[in-house]
């Protein structure tokens, strides 16, 4: 019953990363899209965004996931990277407490910049790094081996989140822990409504407005633009 | 993170208006390490686009004299509750230059990969505005037909006329060729209107036609330049889709690509820093040693700068007004499939707007008409962009245009003005210039469409930089980064 022959619709959102440098926005995106984790990677170089389709039961969110390109760094993003974003991964590193603080910042950002609709989430990331074993479920039970690093509680991020409505996981990006889980909690509360079906190369503002009336530079002018890219 | 002074910068890009940040996308592939820092705290320099709270606060600083090629800035604003949104629902731009299809700004932006991050909105017909000879009689606008199928089509000019305007479009489409050339080259440095009369027999109001069409500012512009851009205009036609020659970013014009630009360094792993300058620089040192006003002290073997002297007084009055109405009447495709256009030009010839002191204007007022697709406004609004040479009566002109202007799109009620920014903008005869390590960008044209001589500047610089590794195929000629959305993987 469940598989009929119709294929799901299909919608791209466009999702932003910010973050304190160092908290792990490009390892959790590339355990989401790669399922792969690295192990003292750089800084972000050379990826413009990422994209990833998630499933869930009535449709496909195709994500299209801009990283900061370190322009986070000095506070130098450009007005262009919060426009028409649908939904943002807030990152903090929960073994350092003045992330969250940055992090409290990029919400009050976003709540300045982006779209009134905006779903956000807040992220505590290196939960491998602390003694609540990542992916188990005995919440520090049996933590003797190692120190905890642990910073930042639950409790605090977790309340933070709930007064500002934001969504709120704990992960790693090294085990994997609740990455898979913080995408599709986003998928499924961007509304209905604010999602239109993927369409034309390109698609930088995701699904924001119409795009009848956009003029596509790889049309008319190059019929055989598929032959090569060397044009 | 190393700190800013740990390293050696191969090059300081000081500024993000439009050239600097091209420059930096040219070197986002190349493995130099690039600081890329504006005094300004948003990107764009002369060609940024505003909220209207940074309108507020960029008039201040021109009130204040700091920033160097604008003057005369001042807003106005209806008081009361007008309609007028909230602040960020506005993106006013200082350069809503109109690009052609065939400007190479376009082909770069496809051959380097970052026409995927700008939305492309395709600028529609161009008016004439023709005051009424009866004073209870509203003016009008005329829609200048400027393709063959236009030609044949329009009721606003006479048989005698249309054949007349039909056998110089003909004519211009392969004006370089040589019984063409052999036509026009003796009349290489007059004014386009004479050559129109004498080769043409054309009577003023088709003259004014074509020199809409050339843009040009002062409305005497010689039949060499003319003839190329109305040439630029006419095989620009078509060349993105059916019905329109142009094209305009969405979101602010040239603003936009500078950010999309800039992005692009950033991914290629340049550091960006804004409401950072230099404070001082020691180039006697090699490397160069540049104080920033962070107070960050760095080195760096070579620097790009803007110049922003204005070199006399001579320039461009803007007047930017935003109007509680969608203009709908303007924004129609006249093609079938052609995109709707966002964007609409207006001309208002010299001659045809005067003053309450009756002063007649001298020169053409040309009016960008943006629609609330252009996301510069909110829906149901539109933003008007006034632009003529300054004079000493333009301010008022401009003023004149724009009531003017509304009268003639007045239906059953007048749209409203809600907010109004005026400034002049300085032009400066400076060139851009390589001297040792340091490269200065001349201050960018105020114009009404993309000029790509800006772009050779470019180029230089970039040869400047990258010295013996500039490799010329390659200038901005990237392939797709990773991750970039594939054409194909769209629809599935």
């Amino acid at each position: 019953m469940a598989d009929s022959g119709a294929p799901k619709p299909s919608s791209s959102v466009k999702l932003v990363l910010l973050g304190e440098a160092a908290v792990g926005k490009s390892s959790l995106v590339l355990r989401f899209v790669n399922n792969d984790f690295q192990e003292n990677k750089e800084p972000t170089i050379g990826a413009a965004f990422l994209t990833q389709k998630c499933n869930l039961p009535t449709r496909t969110i195709k994500f299209e996931i801009w990283d900061t390109a370190g322009q986070e760094r000095f506070a130098s993003l450009a007005p262009m990277y919060y426009r028409n974003a649908q939904a943002a991964l807030v990152v903090y590193d929960l073994t350092k407490p003045t992330s969250l603080i940055k992090a409290k910042h990029w919400v009050a950002e976003l709540q300045r910049q982006a779209s009134p609709g905006i779903v956000i989430a807040l992220v505590g990331n290196k939960l491998d790094l602390t003694n609540d074993s990542a992916g188990g479920d005995g919440e520090g039970a049996g933590g003797g081996d190692g120190e905890d690093a642990r910073k930042v509680t639950t409790e605090e991020a977790k309340s933070y989140a709930e007064e500002e409505g934001l969504l709120f996981f704990e992960t790693s990006a090294k085990t994997g822990y609740n990455v898979t889980e913080v995408f599709t909690a986003i998928a499924n509360a961007i509304p209905e409504t604010s999602l239109k079906t993927a369409r034309g190369p390109g698609a930088s503002s995701a699904a924001a407005r119409t795009e009848e009336q956009r003029v596509n530079l790889n049309g008319p002018r190059d019929p055989n633009a598929k032959e090569g890219c060397a044009c | 993170m190393e700190s800013l002074a740990d390293t050696l910068w191969d090059v300081v890009i000081c500024g993000t208006g439009l050239q600097q940040s091209l420059l930096a996308l040219a070197l986002s592939r190349s493995d130099k390490k690039v600081l890329h820092i504006d005094p300004n705290d948003f990107y764009g320099d002369a060609e940024a686009a505003f909220s209207l709270q940074e309108v507020e606060s960029w008039v201040e600083k021109v009130q204040t004299g700091k920033e160097g090629l604008f003057r005369a800035a001042s807003v106005e604003k209806l008081e009361g509750d007008t309609g007028l949104s909230f602040p960020r629902a506005y993106s006013l731009a200082l350069a809503p230059q109109l690009i052609h299809a065939r400007s190479t700004l376009l082909s770069q932006l496809v051959s380097s990969r970052a026409y995927r991050q700008v939305e492309f909105l395709a600028v529609g017909s161009f008016s004439i505005f023709k005051p009424s000879s009866d004073p209870s009689q509203s003016p009008t606008l005329v829609r200048i037909p400027s393709t063959r199928e236009d030609v044949f089509s329009t009721t606003a000019i006479s048989a005698k006329a249309k054949r007349g305007l039909m056998k110089f479009l003909k004519f211009v489409l392969d004006y370089e060729s040589t019984p063409q050339a052999e036509a026009w080259q003796p009349h290489t440095d007059a004014p386009l209107t004479e050559f129109l009369l004498k080769e043409f027999k054309m009577d003023k109001e088709l003259q004014t036609y074509i020199v809409t069409l050339t843009l040009s500012l002062d409305g005497g512009i010689n039949t060499r330049d003319g003839l190329a851009v109305i040439h630029r205009h006419l095989s620009s036609m078509g060349l993105y889709g059916p019905g329109f020659a142009a094209l305009y970013p969405k979101w602010g014009g040239l603003s936009e690509i500078a950010q999309v630009s800039c992005r692009a360094g950033a991914v290629g792993g340049a550091v960006y820093m804004l409401g950072t300058g230099v404070k001082a620089m020691n180039d006697q040192e090699d490397p160069i040693v540049l104080e920033l006003t962070s107070g960050d002290t760095i080195k760096t073997r070579k620097v790009v700068r803007a110049n922003e002297s204005a070199t006399d007084e001579s320039g461009i009055n803007r007047l930017v007004a935003v109007v509680s109405s969608p203009l709908k009447s303007l924004f129609q495709s006249t093609v079938e499939g052609a995109p709707t256009p966002a964007v609409a030009v207006v001309a208002f010839p010299a001659g045809s707007l005067s003053t309450a002191a009756g002063e007649a204007s001298q020169s053409p007022v040309y009016l960008s008409v943006h629609s609330s697709d252009t996301g510069e406004c909110p829906a149901n609004q539109s933003v008007l962009y006034f632009t003529t040479i300054s004079k000493p009566a333009s301010q008022d002109l401009l003023q004149e245009a724009l009531d003017s202007f509304l009268a003639a799109v007045a239906g059953d009620t007048v749209p409203q003005c809600l907010y109004q920014l005026q400034y002049k903008q300085l032009r400066s005869s400076a060139q851009s210039q390589a001297s040792g390590s340091i490269f200065d960008f001349a201050p960018p044209r105020p114009a009404l469409a993309f000029d790509d001589s800006t772009l050779q500047s470019v180029h230089d610089a970039w040869k400047m930089v990258l010295g013996d590794d500039a490799i010329e195929e390659e200038y901005l000629t990237f392939a797709d980064r990773e991750g970039a959305m594939d054409d194909d993987e769209v629809y599935d």
